[in-house]
């Protein structure tokens, strides 16, 4: 059966137009078809890189995006509408050397230079769309991109001359996309393309028919393939993918109770809200107060620009990180299928190692997060502390009563990653906590017994006595980190 | 600045990598059937399904080896593919090579064929193989002076064990050879490898051909690290073989996970040491056994073994030594090259025996460590004298620059005060000797053809793998003909421009092949002098060549570098020469392990600091600080870089790198999402690197001295920096007598480990 579809897409400069199957990895297209070879495949699973591109996307609200994305986890049909820009299209620029390609020449930058394609596209991702154009704004950009060479120094010295020669761009999007191009960091094509009188390439027609064939295994749910494309590194087809997040339905954060405050009623969270978007959400933050200081342990900026919530969760890691935080925050999902749409709490959707409560024909739809007075906090552990999977993780979230020296448990909710077959919620340590005031032998206490709640086993990441040694330091960490005034770091480390 | 040429390439996107290379419309695409197991016999190979899957698809097994099914120079023990009836000796061993019409077929293909085999019990641990005979070659020791006597009259003795983890290269471009079949039976082969001629060698013994019908390419390469030395030989052959077989132009790339599981890496090290101090802390003997986990195959092992045992007493002078290692071959890939090559495991060894001294002492470990420095006038343990030395100069500029004392009555104040961040510092010096310790491998060639535009390409031995050496040669003869650097190509190595190269490794690249493109220079020039004399009507002493003219006694003459080419070339005078260069001063006898292996060694010293998070056992690196040796530089942004790469691989390798296998001998962490090198974020913001000043190096290339294996070492404070802030969270646990077990990578694992005492 074809299971090709038309896909029509800018490349740089160029509008590409193929019958091409939607599911094939973009690096392969881009290296092998569009014979761009500036792309470079380093490992294939998102975590070196080198095959990072640009691509653009009209929004419905009339505004774009700009991102940098490794290309090895990006389905071909995910440019259907965009913008692809990859380093030919960026030397491509006047003079053929960018702003940035010349701040990496000048401190040396670039040794053997097979990641350098892959920095220049992240670097420049960051001057079109980064929050902060400061030096940790940029080490945050390229925290995705491994050098072997250079041990980063020059690099973050030319991230550095960049702070200082653009640190003035305008605040407007488009304004600071038109600065950009004047100062030939980026060619003319890409402030062009998003005043295309095109539209958004987003639908808003819901699942429109996308899980057609669902029933007979044809078709494919695809939120942002971060982990589907490390485990199928060289799919060769036979389903339609569906690309959820390309659903407005599914790719939005709204307040539960249109018109009603966000903070008194919760959120509704599309499953293709991408983890970027989720921490730094206002609605998110706004019930979940500085739960954006989590963002950085979590994937690296390139992964988090195309993971999603949805997708982290269906994956179906014991040890997924947004797992162990939704559902501390006692998020419900959503599961739409066939007959219509059912809930169950998050914490009940997972039935095995891997397996889900999912239905043929299912998927997750949305979440939905209930407001609370709880205090958040998340813990996690890996080798290496950014873009890697943890050891363990776990999220908390606790409504206290009382004075700030010894507060008392309403009501606390923990989970647990990386302990068991399955992400855990700690119901026993939850129900000890209830009540007890937060002092050094409680804590103590419920960090044993969260101990005992788990079933950890030994692999690459560390060993089963390791988890759980490191979760019950994890568990203290919690309340030492959310209750600073209860003293307990004193008592329990003397 | 003027930009390097081929990193202006690099930025763009324009380098040419060997998979980004243009295809031919007849290529196939090659990949590799490996071993299911550590250790097997093969008895067939069964590639039905893998036939089955598209007509493309061809098996060639070891039964089409038209030559010599072997490429183990050192010893015989590396069949190209292991043939029926064989053993294979490691999980990941190529078995069978499959090819396809695209990269997809092949290695889809590649998974679908099946051994039948007999699973044999495999031997992982060096110890246990040196316990069972397993030793390749025979043990090796070095030794000075009388050890027993000497721990006799010792105030403290200690023993102790160590261990180190290997480490994966991570080349961002893996291994990848494209191999084209020329006319006759020739092939020409563009292969990633740090040693053509090698490369070149083994094509020739397995095909069955003389070396003049083998001609090996090597491009620029996406980062080496010592990986592609001995390990690239391999895939170049695989690639020659299918073309040879089909006739057919053949590329095989490694995926990620097939070159993690497949190729070598750094040897883990499992070592005894014994040492013994007097009263006030003087080093009077030391004894260390080095059981190297050498892998399934001999690979550069001896070679590598023999920079350990060089390389046993650091930068310290130690009168009575005595140092045995033992290649023990395991049922593990086979451990190779990289960066250090062998002298990090040993520096590893002696500073934990120095830290074990300081703890057990209470003797400050800065100054243990300063009052045992080498001095000129002492000798190596192998007779060698110690001149020009900067081990001293290098130590006492660091105290001063980091403040030592200060910085650690910081880090008590603040452990006084700080339950939860516990911080830590350490200081280490390195002595790093310089040449290939097999001597015959101290030569290279060049060849330099100044064109008649006045345009210069030079051809060495040295391959360009992101360390920049090009940048180094090109200066080197700018320098020598007097134009500006823009003039000089250097151009990628072939054999046949420069033939009999050794590997671009040991640090030497530049040493030695920026010496043979001088000598080639040099002939060149002399023959431009002597027409410019003519020209001129001036005696050619008197004249020299500078900034693009020739001058007299230093003042510019109106001859410039062009019009002096254009008319040397008009006299019919050869304006290309070829080059040779053999370290000089070189003498070795391995039977009594006396004599002077290398042309000068490379001083330094290192601070790290760290901060060991206590309630969740994470480590967190605060700075480094390191003043280096480096000769007068060729080009400092060039050492800057070679600096702060292998610090940054020295402290993965010290901290971070974790490369597991489990008990059956399979790789745990076999792709870059289990096995983490540094990040961004893992370098400290604060890496401060000075160079000496005013110490040229008669020894080398323009009075400068190597630069790329020596830094990595500096990586090992990192792990004494931690060590020393856990020691701070828990006395007991590495303080008083010190760990029980000195252990790389000291991972957070570890860590946690050893703040819970779950450690020793």
């Amino acid at each position: 059966m074809n299971m090709d579809s038309t896909i029509e897409f800018l490349a740089n400069a160029s509008v590409i137009r193929v019958e091409a199957w939607p599911g094939r990895p973009a690096l392969d297209f881009i290296r092998g078809d569009l014979g761009l070879k500036g792309t470079k495949e380093g490992c294939r699973e998102g975590d070196c890189g080198a095959c990072a591109v640009l691509v653009g996307e009209r929004l419905a609200d009339g505004g774009f995006s700009y991102r940098a994305t490794p290309s090895c986890l990006l389905a071909l049909g995910e440019l259907d509408g965009r913008h692809l820009v990859t380093i030919e299209g960026l030397a491509s620029c006047n003079g053929g050397l960018t702003p940035v390609m010349k701040a990496l020449l000048e401190e040396n930058g670039s040794q053997c230079g097979f990641c350098s394609p892959g920095v220049v596209i992240a670097l420049t991702a960051w001057l079109i769309a980064g929050e902060r154009i400061d030096e940790t704004g940029a080490v945050i950009a390229v925290e995705g991109n491994l050098c072997r060479c250079t041990g980063y120094g020059a690099i973050r010295r030319a991230a550095k001359r960049l702070v200082s020669d653009f640190s003035g761009l305008p605040a407007g999007p488009m304004q600071r996309l038109a600065a950009l191009e004047k100062a030939g960091v980026v060619p003319p094509a890409l402030a062009a393309w998003v005043m295309e009188e095109k539209g958004a390439a987003n639908s808003d027609a819901g699942m429109a028919g996308g899980l057609s064939g669902a029933d007979n295994g044809e078709t494919m749910v695809s939120a942002g393939g971060t982990d589907w494309y490390v485990r199928n590194p060289d799919p060769v087809g036979g389903y339609h993918p569906f690309f959820i997040g390309r659903e407005k339905a599914y790719a939005s954060i709204e307040a539960a109770y249109p018109g009603a405050e966000a903070r008194q009623r919760g959120l509704v969270i599309g499953a293709a809200v991408t983890v970027h978007e989720f921490f730094t959400s206002a609605f998110v933050n706004s019930i979940v107060p500085g739960i954006d200081s989590f963002e950085s342990q979590v994937a690296s900026s390139l992964i988090r620009n195309r993971a999603t919530l949805g997708g982290n969760v269906c994956n179906a890691s014991p040890v997924a990180d947004l797992t162990a935080i939704l559902m501390a925050l006692d998020a419900t999902v959503v599961l739409a299928g066939p007959e219509g749409e059912r809930e169950t709490p998050l914490a009940r959707l997972f039935l095995g190692y891997k397996k889900l409560d999912l239905r043929e024909g299912e998927f997750l739809a949305r979440f939905l997060v209930p407001a609370s007075r709880s205090r958040f906090n998340f813990e996690k552990v890996s080798k290496r502390r950014h873009l890697d999977i943890a050891s363990a993780n776990t999220a908390c979230a606790i409504e206290v009563e009382g004075e700030a020296a010894a507060p008392r448990v309403v009501r606390a909710a923990i989970s647990a990653g990386g302990m068991a077959a399955v992400p855990l919620r700690l119901w026993k340590t939850e129900a000890f906590l209830a009540g007890k005031i937060v002092d050094a032998k409680n804590v103590r206490e419920a960090a044993g017994l969260a101990v005992s709640e788990t079933r950890p086993m030994s692999d690459v990441r560390g060993s089963a006595d390791y988890r759980r040694r490191l979760l019950e330091r994890l568990v203290i960490a919690h309340f030492i980190r959310l209750f600073p005034e209860a003293g307990l770091a004193e008592e329990l480390f003397p | 600045m003027n930009p390097i040429p081929e990193s202006v390439l690099n930025v763009k996107g324009q380098t040419r990598y060997i998979d980004d290379l243009p295809e031919a419309k007849t290529l196939l695409h090659a990949a590799v059937a490996a071993s299911p197991c550590a250790r097997g016999l093969l008895k067939g190979v069964d590639a039905g399904a893998a036939l089955a899957l598209h007509p493309s698809i061809r098996i060639i097994t070891a039964a089409d080896i038209p030559g010599v099914n072997q490429l183990g120079t050192a010893v015989a023990d590396e069949p190209l593919l292991v043939a029926a009836g064989s053993e294979w000796g490691f999980r990941g061993q190529a078995l069978a090579l499959v090819l396809a019409d695209s990269v997809s077929l092949a290695r889809r293909a590649a998974g679908l064929v099946t051994f039948s085999f007999d699973e044999l019990e495999p031997v992982l641990d060096a110890r246990e193989a040196a316990a069972k005979g397993l030793i390749i070659l025979s043990p090796r020791t070095q030794a000075m002076g009388d050890t027993a006597a000497a721990f006799a009259s010792c105030a403290t003795v200690i023993s102790g064990r160590v261990e180190s983890g290997g480490q994966e290269h991570v080349y961002l471009e893996t291994q990848a050879a494209l191999a084209t079949p020329a006319e006759g039976c020739a092939m020409r082969v563009i292969s990633g490898t740090q040693h053509p001629t090698g490369v070149q060698e083994g094509i020739a013994r397995v095909l069955g051909l003389p070396m003049h019908l083998v001609e090996v390419e090597a491009p620029r390469l996406g980062g080496g690290f010592g990986g592609k030395e001995d390990q690239a030989a391999l895939w170049a052959a695989l690639a020659c073989l299918g073309a040879r077989v089909t006739g057919k132009p053949v590329k095989l790339v490694l995926s990620r996970k097939d070159d993690m599981r497949m190729t070598g890496k750094r040897h883990p090290y499992s070592s005894d040491f014994r040492i013994g101090v007097d009263s006030g802390g003087k080093i009077l003997a030391f004894e260390a056994d080095y059981y190297q986990n050498s892998g399934a195959i001999c690979d550069l092992s001896p070679a590598i073994l023999s920079r350990t045992l060089f390389h046993a007493a650091s930068a310290y002078r130690i009168p009575n030594l005595r140092v045995t290692g033992y290649m023990c071959r395991t049922n593990l890939p086979p451990f190779t090259a990289f960066r250090g090559f062998g002298a990090p495991q040993a520096f590893f060894v002696i500073e934990a025996a120095l830290d074990a001294v300081s703890r057990r002492t209470g003797i400050d470990g800065a100054k243990l460590r300063r009052q045992n420095l080498l001095c000129d006038g002492d000798s190596f343990h192998f007779g060698m004298p110690v001149e020009n030395c900067r081990a001293r100069l290098s130590f006492d500029r660091l105290v001063e620059k980091v403040k030592w004392e200060s910085l650690r009555r910081n880090i008590d104040s603040h452990n006084a005060k700080d339950p939860l961040v516990k911080r830590g510092a350490a200081l280490m010096p390195i002595c790093f000797g310089v040449s290939f310790t097999k001597l015959l491998m101290n030569q290279g060639g060049s060849l330099v053809h100044v064109y008649k535009d006045g345009s210069i390409l030079v051809s060495t031995g040295a391959v360009e793998m992101g360390q920049q050496v090009s940048r180094k040669i090109a200066r080197v003869v700018a320098l020598a003909f007097g134009v500006g650097i823009e003039r000089v190509r250097v151009e990628r190595t072939t054999t046949l421009t420069v033939a009999n190269t050794y590997p671009t490794a040991a640090s030497t690249g530049s040493d030695i092949n920026g010496m043979a493109a001088l000598a080639a220079c040099q002939e060149i020039r002399a023959r431009l002098l002597v027409e410019a004399a003519t020209l001129l009507g001036a005696p050619a002493p008197e004249l020299s060549m500078e900034s693009g003219r020739v001058m007299r006694n230093g003042s510019p003459t109106p001859l410039s570098w062009d019009e002096l080419v254009t008319r040397t070339h008009e006299a019919r005078i050869d304006l290309s020469a070829h080059g040779f260069y053999a370290t000089p001063d070189l003498v070795y006898d391995m039977k009594s392990e006396r004599g002077s292996p290398f042309a000068y060694h490379v001083y330094g010293c290192a601070a790290v600091t760290a901060s060991v998070d206590v309630l969740r056992g994470t480590w967190r690196l605060d700075s480094v600080s390191v003043v280096h040796d480096g000769g007068e530089s060729i080009d400092r942004a060039v050492d800057i870089g070679q600096v702060e790469g292998a610090l940054a691989q020295g402290l993965g390798w010290a901290l971070l790198e974790d490369l597991r296998f489990d008990e059956k001998g399979k790789l745990l962490a076999d792709t870059l999402s289990t096995y983490k090198v540094p990040d961004f974020h893992f370098m400290p913001e604060k890496v401060d690197v000075e160079f000496l000043e005013g110490f040229p190096n008669h020894r080398a290339v323009m009075r400068s001295k190597a630069i790329g294996e020596p830094p990595l070492v500096y990586g090992i404070a990192g792990y004494f920096a931690v060590l020393d802030a856990i020691a701070a969270a828990r006395r007991t646990a590495v303080g008083g007598e010190g760990p029980g077990l000195y252990d790389i990578p000291l991972t957070p694992e570890k860590t946690l480990d050893c703040l819970m005492g779950a450690r020793p």
